[in-house]
């Protein structure tokens, strides 16, 4: 059941302690920052935890938002881009002392292929298309891969994007691009060699 | 300033004009400057269509067992904060109370004094019940008797 409560008035709601209030909050935004994690982080199992994470984080930190700063989505997605970003640097941590160091990866691969035998010849090269995309945003630096991910798949603006981030609009404008270029010259490397 | 005419744009210009990202009379002029400009309009159609590439990245589904287990985690963790913001409230209020009470006794000792002495001498027995003085302090009920007397 979706009320037409205002994003503004459950987070009211929610600091008065209201439970309903918190819950409709997490029910309405949880997909979108299961989906900012997931991008990031680049596992179902860790963004879902990540997920719970963020919504304890915004909680606690509910008190320092006004909504002079920004709208309750913006700060909201950015507060989960940075929280993806902690766990992703902790799960390359974690990945660069395994020997191996290819979990994920293997994950990834094992998903692929199980694609790949069941899917017609164009959806595994979308499949491989993907693939590619997401390894390479897996590489890429903080503010890049955060810029890329808020714009690209929440469609925040990047005015928004820079005054959650604390930065310039250039620094912002430039990060997508280069993020962006990373991306292009990976998929023609990528259509080059196949 | 007006942009030479020579000039093609970068491929930063283009990628924001894809996105929607420059100001509309910029758009005006890209898309007039696209007409003419094949090497442009290449350019434009590969970011674009790389754009739109990004799309087709998806994310997978949970179920919505998974989706109430984690909100059921969340739930508790929410009902532990408010009980911690609770208590955590009424020890600052205590915090705040005693200050404020020490910085009055502070500017103005002998109405502190007075007010002191008052409550000693209307301290009933209840009062001392109430507090626990007298299990605290076995000799209490007997010390505000005297004070009571001398006051």
């Amino acid at each position: 059941m979706t009320s037409t409560r205002s994003d503004e008035d459950l987070v009211d709601g929610t600091l008065g302690g209201d439970e309903h209030a918190f819950s409709e909050l997490y029910a309405r935004h949880r997909q979108a920052v299961y989906s900012t994690a997931y991008r990031i982080i680049q596992n179902a199992e860790e963004a879902q935890d990540a997920t719970q994470e963020i919504f304890i984080k915004l909680y606690r930190s509910l008190p320092v938002w006004t909504r002079e700063k920004a709208k309750f989505s913006t700060w909201l997605f950015r507060l989960a881009a940075n929280h993806a970003i902690d766990c992703w640097r902790a799960r390359r941590r974690r990945s660069e002392t395994q020997v191996s160091g290819e979990t994920g990866d293997e994950e990834w691969k094992e998903y692929s292929l199980g694609e790949a035998i069941r899917s017609p010849y164009h959806e595994v090269e979308g499949r491989e298309q993907v693939d590619e995309i997401r390894r390479c945003v897996n590489y890429l630096p903080e503010l890049q891969k955060k810029v890329f991910v808020l714009r690209y798949f929440h469609e925040l603006k990047l005015e928004e994007i820079a005054e959650v981030e604390n930065c310039s609009l250039g620094t912002v404008k430039t990060s997508l691009f280069r993020a962006t270029q990373t991306v292009r010259k990976a998929l023609r490397r990528f259509r080059g060699a196949k | 300033m007006k942009r030479p005419e020579t000039r093609h744009y970068s491929e930063e210009e283009l990628l924001l004009h894809i996105i929607g990202e420059v100001a509309p009379e910029i758009r005006a002029e890209i898309s007039a400057h696209l007409m003419g400009c094949p090497e442009c309009r290449s350019i434009l159609q590969e970011y674009a269509a790389l754009v739109k590439s990004f799309g087709t990245w998806s994310v997978p589904e949970l179920s919505e067992e998974s989706w109430q287990s984690s909100k059921a985690r969340l739930m508790t963790q929410f009902r532990q904060d408010r009980e911690w913001i609770r208590r955590k409230g009424l020890l600052w209020y205590m915090r705040w109370g005693a200050l404020k009470g020490w910085d009055y006794a502070m500017e103005n000792p002998l109405p502190t004094m007075g007010y002191i002495a008052a409550a000693i001498a209307f301290a009933s027995e209840r009062t001392i019940t109430i507090f626990r003085l007298d299990w605290i302090l076995p000799a209490t009920g007997e010390v505000f008797r005297i004070l009571r007397q001398v006051l």
